[in-house]
């Protein structure tokens, strides 16, 4: 029925075809006008030389400061800190590649970078958990925060990465404090959400056993709920900054410097093996990130192991024999360490610290040598231990452009797969929404979507969001979007859903599938671009297989979790009655894991969403194009701005009408 | 016994929970009932008019079913569930005009509670949980420590003080539930149905070894319960509750020799009458010269007397607390006793639908 008052509708409005450009509100303007305003008033005005300023300032002295330290520290104490803390959290094995991985920092050149972008994290982070721990505790405590909280803590994370950054600019302009700004606003939200969730799920029993005793608020808070939550807390810290790595990355675009500088500039001008060192170098500092805080919040599976090889070997003689030696050193150093602690034992403050007796030998040799090194003179980088391997990346890029485009001189290869994926899926539906469909048929349509999963409120949500596209003057370039995201979510939904239920069926397919899934899902967005360009060259095509790429493990996850969450007698029932394999995943385990399937699907738009939009940067054009030629030029802010607000038109709209059809999917409780 | 006050006094303790408490409370006073109440106000009456005083010694407890309003009462005795009406003294202080201050004071000197699920702390150490009440106390840590080592090592616990709960079996954690309790050596210990949540041998451990602190102690008790068997074990007195009110209070002997009504007939008819029944209910005043043979106590239930009037159709003689002899029993009586509660019971039983 709906589907018939499209046609019609379309059919009678033939003619009317894009939205009338005619019609849109000069908003860029007004933001060009602004944008002036603030630049003008800078040095005079009190918003400025009260608020923003000093908040500038500020910022800017702690990134210096970090910054400095970072840089001034030689480089082997840097990578003997990390594979330390690394081997703290995780274990030797982990703690030895982790020194290995920062002495790639230094191997490719990108020492400085590296660092620049380590002290960027630092500050972000810092000042992300000093707002949002707080706030989290403050959340928890207050309902009615917590509510007026939890909206606007949904839509910040429903909106692309991208999008911070604008406002950020038109306030502050482009520089790095307010890349800062703009990666703590986005990578807030989980440690906020955390925090609360953690304090909340302490059980109620236990903090009336705490106020029986009579404690005060502050001692229950400190005492009992907050370190019962902190699991949670550094989870969310955890999620905080892979999040905040994944801007800080992006944040290039305002000048924020360090590895996504070099990330950029090479991409520009398609120095593609520049860009893959660069990139490799983020993920080697996303997964040291990522995994010391995951092992630090006890979510690693064994912790604390001074173990080099595999458990597998542990029966060989030399093996032991190097374990026990390993184990002896570690005996000793504890030794050593506990003699250095035993003055600080006495003085009540520090005495948590001489309990642990490798974390202060620990230090107190990163000091001595760090003095040292300064007295004797800060050393560089052996350029011994240097090595570049761009060249041969841009030699392997230029052979895939003339080997794989077609293969072997027939018409199969990269090359026709991005051109009939051009031809045939992107180029025809980005037309037919943009421009041969009248732009009241799509806005007919969305409506009567909206309409079918949430109702008159939906519906009217869906035809504000997609009529003020229109609006804002970014019909054609939303609709260009808009095909990409069609077209990409198409795929991952082909590719995620199948990978899902094969790894739900056996085991060691999802075993195989982990560390893959794993990897995808901490590199960030901007870094993915990089090895998709060596195949596919630039364009919207490999923009939409990154994307690809990127949402793929939401719906994996999501669907094995599903079919692995069905209960074993539903399953053994449908056995009973005599189903085959494919009876009863088709009759039984696909209908119950529909809304753990559903949930993988909408993340899997949004993740499209974000990564279409960062794919602008090469070549994928709509609305990312248009939001950084924004922010690269100054006097195009303004329809930078626009076109960020229409991204956020779009995110939001997707986002509703997708947890709409998620409720649908999800079975309601019957009774009470 | 005279100047000192009475360690804990309820008067008119009311709860009510909803929106329109005002409405709710006009209501009661009009004497409507529970659910006329929750029809008209939406507001839930959890406890209505409690009134009983607990003295010196005395373990007091409140029995009912879930949703009876017995968990309630007991948090509303130490505000930690702010009562609607109704005045609680402590030690002859009224504690509804504490402020925050003097209401945590009076938690941290006086009063204990021991959870139904233990409501210890996960993430210290069973030594630290004991000390918990001490250290918000800002006692130092040597003097804490030393305290409740001494602690667990009354409840059996020495070796365990390093070890964090969730190792520890779930007799075992009630135990470290109660050595906290103990360890701020309060005057009033509030008991949560703290034995509920464990298995029938250890909870039976777990009845004896809190009556055997009891009598070393002779602390003021509350203990919550559901199981009837429970109550009649521990209680000095025993108050049973239904839909927020009490329905009967009275000595385990009173409620199981004369239950008020068939509410409280049905949780006496499976009850271990001859552990509870003291031979005086069944006694003959004397008259005459008292019988021969060793008379047996009035004070004695009549599980001890039992095989001997078994054994031997004579009566025996009756003595008092001072050892004189002021009656006899014999096994007619004894027979006619246990009879007529149990017929009653079976009657009750047949004519009304089972509770849960």
């Amino acid at each position: 029925m709906g589907l018939a008052v499209v046609v019609a509708a379309q059919l009678a409005l033939s003619a009317v075809g894009g939205f009338p450009e005619s019609w849109a509100v000069p908003l860029a303007d007004w933001i060009d006008e602004a944008r002036r305003w603030v630049i003008n008033n800078q040095t005079t005005h009190w918003s400025f030389s009260f608020i923003f300023n000093p908040i500038s300032d500020f910022i800017d002295g702690g990134l210096r400061a970090v910054e400095g330290f970072l840089l001034w520290l030689p480089w082997y104490v840097v990578a003997a800190a990390a594979a330390m803390a690394t081997t703290a959290a995780l274990g030797l094995r982990a703690g030895l590649l982790a020194g290995v991985g920062v002495l790639y920092f230094g191997a490719v050149e990108l020492w400085d970078e590296s660092l620049q972008t380590v002290a960027l994290m630092t500050v972000a982070v810092g000042i992300s958990v000093a707002i949002g721990v707080p706030a989290g505790i403050a959340s928890a405590r207050y309902d009615r925060l917590q509510r007026s909280l939890r909206p606007l803590l949904d839509a910040m994370q429903t909106l692309p990465a991208f999008v911070y950054l604008i406002p950020v600019v038109l306030l502050f302009g482009v520089a790095r404090v307010p890349a800062i700004i703009a990666t703590v606003v986005y990578a807030l939200p989980p440690v906020i959400r955390l925090t609360d969730l953690g304090i909340r799920s302490v059980p109620a029993s236990t903090v009336e056993a705490a106020e029986m005793f009579g404690a005060t608020p502050r001692q229950t808070l400190r005492k009992v709920q907050f370190p019962l939550a902190l699991p949670s807390v550094l989870t969310g810290i955890n999620q905080t900054i892979m999040m905040a790595l994944s801007i800080v990355v992006i944040a290039a675009l305002i000048g924020a410097g360090g590895l996504g500088q070099v990330v950029l500039e090479s991409l520009r001008r398609l120095f593609v093996g520049r860009a893959l060192e660069a990139g490799l170098a983020i993920v080697v500092l996303a997964m040291l990130m990522d995994r010391v805080t995951h092992g630090a919040a006890g979510l690693g599976a064994r912790r604390r192991r001074l173990r080099l090889m595999p458990d597998s070997l542990g029966r060989s003689a030399p093996v032991r024999a190097l374990e026990d030696a390993l184990e002896s050193v570690d005996r000793l150093m504890c030794r050593v360490g506990a003699s250095l602690a035993s003055p600080l034992r006495r003085s009540p403050g520090l005495a948590a610290v001489a309990r642990r007796p490798r974390w202060v030998l620990g230090m107190a040799a990163l000091a001595v040598v760090t003095i040292a090194s300064a007295v004797v003179g800060r050393p560089e980088f052996p350029s011994a231990f240097s090595f570049s391997f761009a060249s041969r990346i841009d030699w392997l890029v230029d052979w895939v452009r003339d080997n794989l485009y077609e293969i072997g001189g027939t018409w199969f290869g990269t090359g026709w797969f991005s051109d009939s994926m051009t031809i045939y899926a992107v180029t025809p539906l980005r037309e037919l929404l943009s421009a041969e469909l009248a732009w009241p048929v799509v806005v007919l349509a969305v409506a009567l979507a909206g309409w079918r999963l949430g109702g008159a409120p939906l519906a009217t949500f869906c035809t504000a969001c997609v009529a003020g596209l229109g609006f804002l003057g970014m019909w054609t370039l939303s609709m260009d979007t808009f095909a990409q995201v069609i077209v990409a979510v198409v795929m991952a939904i082909l590719c995620g859903i199948p990978l899902g239920v094969l790894a739900a069926r056996s085991d060691r397919f999802e075993r195989m599938l982990k560390p893959v899934l794993d990897f995808l899902q901490t590199i960030p967005s901007f870094v993915l671009l990089v090895p998709v360009i060596i195949m596919f060259n630039v364009g919207r095509i490999p923009g939409i297989i990154a994307s690809v790429l990127y949402a793929l493990p939401a719906a994996t996850r999501l669907t094995n979790l599903g079919i692995r969450g069905v209960s074993g007698e539903a399953t053994e029932a449908s056995k009973a009655f005599g189903a085959t394999r494919g009876q009863t995943l088709r009759k039984v385990q696909l209908p119950l894991a529909a809304p753990s399937i559903m949930a993988g699907i909408n993340q899997t738009v949004m993740l499209v969403l974000a990564m279409v939009v960062i794919a602008g940067l090469v070549g994928g054009g709509g609305l990312g194009l248009e939001t950084v030629k924004g922010l690269r030029r100054t006097d195009s802010v303004g329809s930078g701005f626009v076109a960020g607000l229409a991204i956020v038109l779009l995110a939001m709209l997707l986002d509703r009408l997708l947890q709409a059809g998620t409720r649908r999917f999800t079975p309601t409780k019957s009774g009470s | 016994m005279t100047a000192e006050p009475t360690p804990l006094e309820c008067t008119g303790t009311t709860k009510l929970f909803g929106d329109d408490i005002s409405g709710a409370r006009a209501l009661l006073a009009d004497g409507c009932d529970r659910q006329q109440i929750l029809d008209r106000t939406g507001c839930l009456v959890a406890v209505r008019d409690a009134t009983f005083s607990v003295s010196r010694g005395e373990t007091f407890v409140v029995m009912g079913l879930s949703g009876s309003g017995k968990s309630t009462l007991i948090r509303c005795l130490s505000r930690l569930i702010e009562p609607t009406s109704g005045t609680i003294k402590i030690e002859g202080t009224p504690i509804g005009d504490l402020d925050d201050q003097e209401l945590r004071e009076l938690r941290r000197r006086r009063l204990s509670m021991v959870f139904q699920h233990f409501g210890l702390f996960s993430h210290r150490r069973v030594i630290d949980n004991v000390a918990f009440g001490l250290e918000i106390q800002g006692v130092a840590k040597s003097q804490r420590y030393e305290r409740a080592l001494e602690v667990l090592s009354v409840v059996g616990l020495s070796d365990w003080a390093d070890h964090f709960p969730q190792q520890l079996s779930g007799g075992m954690q009630q135990r470290v539930g109660l050595a906290r309790a103990l360890c701020v050596e309060p005057e009033i210990l509030f008991f949560d149905e703290p034995f509920s949540a464990l298995d029938p041998l250890i909870r039976r451990e777990m009845q004896d070894e809190l009556l055997s602190l009891q009598a070393r102690m002779q602390r003021t008790l509350v203990f919550i319960t559901h199981d009837f068997h429970e109550a009649l074990k521990l209680g000095d007195r025993i108050a049973i509750m239904k839909d927020g009110e009490f329905v009967q209070v009275g000595t385990p002997e009173q409620i199981v020799s004369a239950p008020a009504d068939d509410y409280v007939r049905e949780f006496t008819t499976d009850a271990p009458k001859t552990k509870v029944i003291t031979v005086g209910s069944a006694m003959k005043p004397l008259h005459g010269a008292a019988p021969p043979g060793e008379p047996v106590r009035v004070d004695d239930v009549l599980d001890d007397v039992l095989a001997r009037l078994l054994a031997d159709p004579a009566e025996l003689g009756i003595v008092d607390e001072r050892g004189e002899v002021v009656g006899t029993v014999d096994r007619a009586r004894v027979a006619a006793l246990l009879g007529e509660s149990s017929r009653a019971g079976a009657v009750s039983a047949g004519r009304s639908t089972p509770r849960q």
